[in-house]
């Protein structure tokens, strides 16, 4: 590095300079958006100074001193912070979508919270129910995150600071699945919105005005549900076998019932179970029970199946969808 | 065009007025704002601005005249730059520092040392002062003008 050489090398600009080359230079700068930037209210001086020798020795000057005040700009963005399509079943109710509300301005600022859910381009139209707040841990709790109640308690963020907000809703009872519906979070400015440069005279922080940003400020994003769900089609079948090694239903014959489960669908099904009652004229046939190729015990213990004397039952718990099950047993004809 | 319009409101700045006897510096922002007409083109206006906010491309002019009856040796103009204005650029290419002051060079020169320990090319928003030191002295009753950019940030 160099010291200023004093009368050195630089050679000063005269008029006419080529400002016309400057500006167009300037075009071909991307308007880019603008982190917070100086907080609104503070004032931004300029003075310069300059050195010469005019035979009396050394000076110094001041020049006179530019002050520019800063005024509010108002800006806010929305993100969606859900990796993906939030899963969700028919008639589900408290369905959460999670969102950041970024306050992109130089200035403290309250936005106006809302969601549209019937903006299209899905299959349905979740009911949205409640806006909360975050409490600042990032997890939803309604204990401790705080009800959204519009005009009253909009979120007040310093420039820069975001906060988390979860838009709950319930899920219809008639979509399919596949279905997706997307809910969208709108933020803005409680200042005022409007045309980038709309300026709101005497409201901005620190007195000035405020100025409407690049973002309008005003900024939504979309979250969406995906409903994931499952049917179960049960298919049974009663095979037999007589002691002549025929087919005959004729006392003695054995009966073997086999019940498949199938369960279709993205989602799947949870606490299936398989409950079936021996017909009159019938005996159960001890130890019979099977699931799959595996026999199961008549006691009800910790296998999935038993016979109670009455009827057979076997718990298949949680089936996804494309899966099947296949539940045998047998009775003998009395 | 656009030179005129700058100058007419650089003629017309309520600035100090120059000392009879002295050498002074003016010194005047004014605020880029482009504007999109009716026909979707992009014009560019400069004003002196009271308000500004951020990313406001600001313009920077340094009147300087010789005002005395003898030649000004040594000519040498600094103005450290705001905290709050990220330097862009400089019609000529002044002097500059990007360490408050203490070392001065082209920008193209200077380097920035990072955390590790290692230098990065300095960039213009590592600008802090900007300075013109005049190779010739200033003949009485000569001036011009002096300018740079920055963006409030």
């Amino acid at each position: 590095m160099v010291k200023a050489p004093v009368g050195g090398a630089q050679r000063p600009l005269r008029t006419p300079f080529p400002y016309s080359l400057v500006l167009l230079a300037a075009l071909a700068v991307p308007m880019q958006a603008q982190a917070a930037g100086t907080r609104a209210g503070s004032t931004i001086s300029n003075t310069a100074t300059a050195s010469f020798d005019n035979g009396g020795g050394p000076q110094t000057i001041d020049s006179n001193k530019v002050d520019l005040r800063v005024d509010e700009l108002l800006d806010v963005t929305v993100d969606s912070s859900d990796p993906g399509d939030v899963v969700t079943t028919p008639g589900a109710t408290e369905q959460r979508l999670t969102f950041s509300v970024t306050n992109n301005g130089n200035g403290e600022e309250a936005f106006v919270l809302g969601t549209v859910a019937n903006g299209g381009g899905d299959d349905y139209d979740p009911a949205v129910t409640q806006i909360y707040i975050d409490n600042g841990d990032g997890v939803f709790d309604a204990g401790t995150d705080t009800l959204y109640t519009p005009g009253a308690n909009e979120p007040l963020l310093d420039p820069d600071e975001s906060v988390i907000v979860f838009v709950l809703a319930t899920t219809p009872g008639t979509v399919s699945d596949g279905h997706r519906g997307i809910v969208s979070l709108t933020a803005a400015a409680k200042t005022g919105t409007g045309a980038p440069g709309t300026s709101f005279a005497g409201l901005g922080e620190g007195g000035g005005d405020a100025v409407v940003g690049s973002t309008g400020a005003d900024g939504q994003d979309a979250g969406a549900f995906k409903v994931s769900s499952a049917t179960v089609a049960l298919v049974k079948v009663a095979t037999v076998a007589d002691p002549f090694g025929g087919s005959e239903p004729v006392p003695g014959a054995t009966i073997t019932y086999a019940i498949t489960a199938t369960v279709n669908g993205s989602g799947s099904v949870n606490g299936l179970a398989i409950t079936d009652t021996v017909p009159a004229d019938t005996s159960y046939v001890a130890g019979s029970i099977r699931l799959g190729g595996t026999a199961l015990s008549d006691a009800a213990d910790g296998d999935a199946g038993d016979y109670d004397g009455t009827r057979v039952h076997v718990a298949l718990g949680a089936v996804a969808g494309g899966e099947t099950r296949t539940v045998t047993f047998q009775t003998k004809i009395n | 065009m656009r030179t005129a319009i700058l100058l007419l409101l650089a003629a017309g700045l309520p600035g100090q007025a120059l000392a009879a006897d002295q050498v002074a510096l003016a010194n005047s922002v004014f605020v880029e704002r482009v504007t999109t007409d009716a026909a979707g083109k992009q014009r560019v206006s400069l004003e002196e601005p009271k308000v500004v906010t951020p990313g406001d491309r600001l313009v920077f002019v340094l009147d300087y005249r010789n005002a005395s009856a003898r030649p000004a040796e040594r000519f040498v103009v600094t103005n450290p730059l705001p905290d709050a204005i990220s330097f862009t650029d400089a019609a000529s290419s002044p002097l500059v520092s990007v360490d408050g002051g203490r070392n001065w060079g082209l920008l193209a020169d200077l380097t920035v040392a990072l955390p590790d320990g290692s230098r990065r090319a300095a960039q213009p928003a590592d600008v802090t002062h900007i300075r013109w030191a005049f190779q010739k002295p200033i003949p009485a009753g000569g001036g011009g003008k002096l300018m740079f950019r920055g963006v409030v940030k």
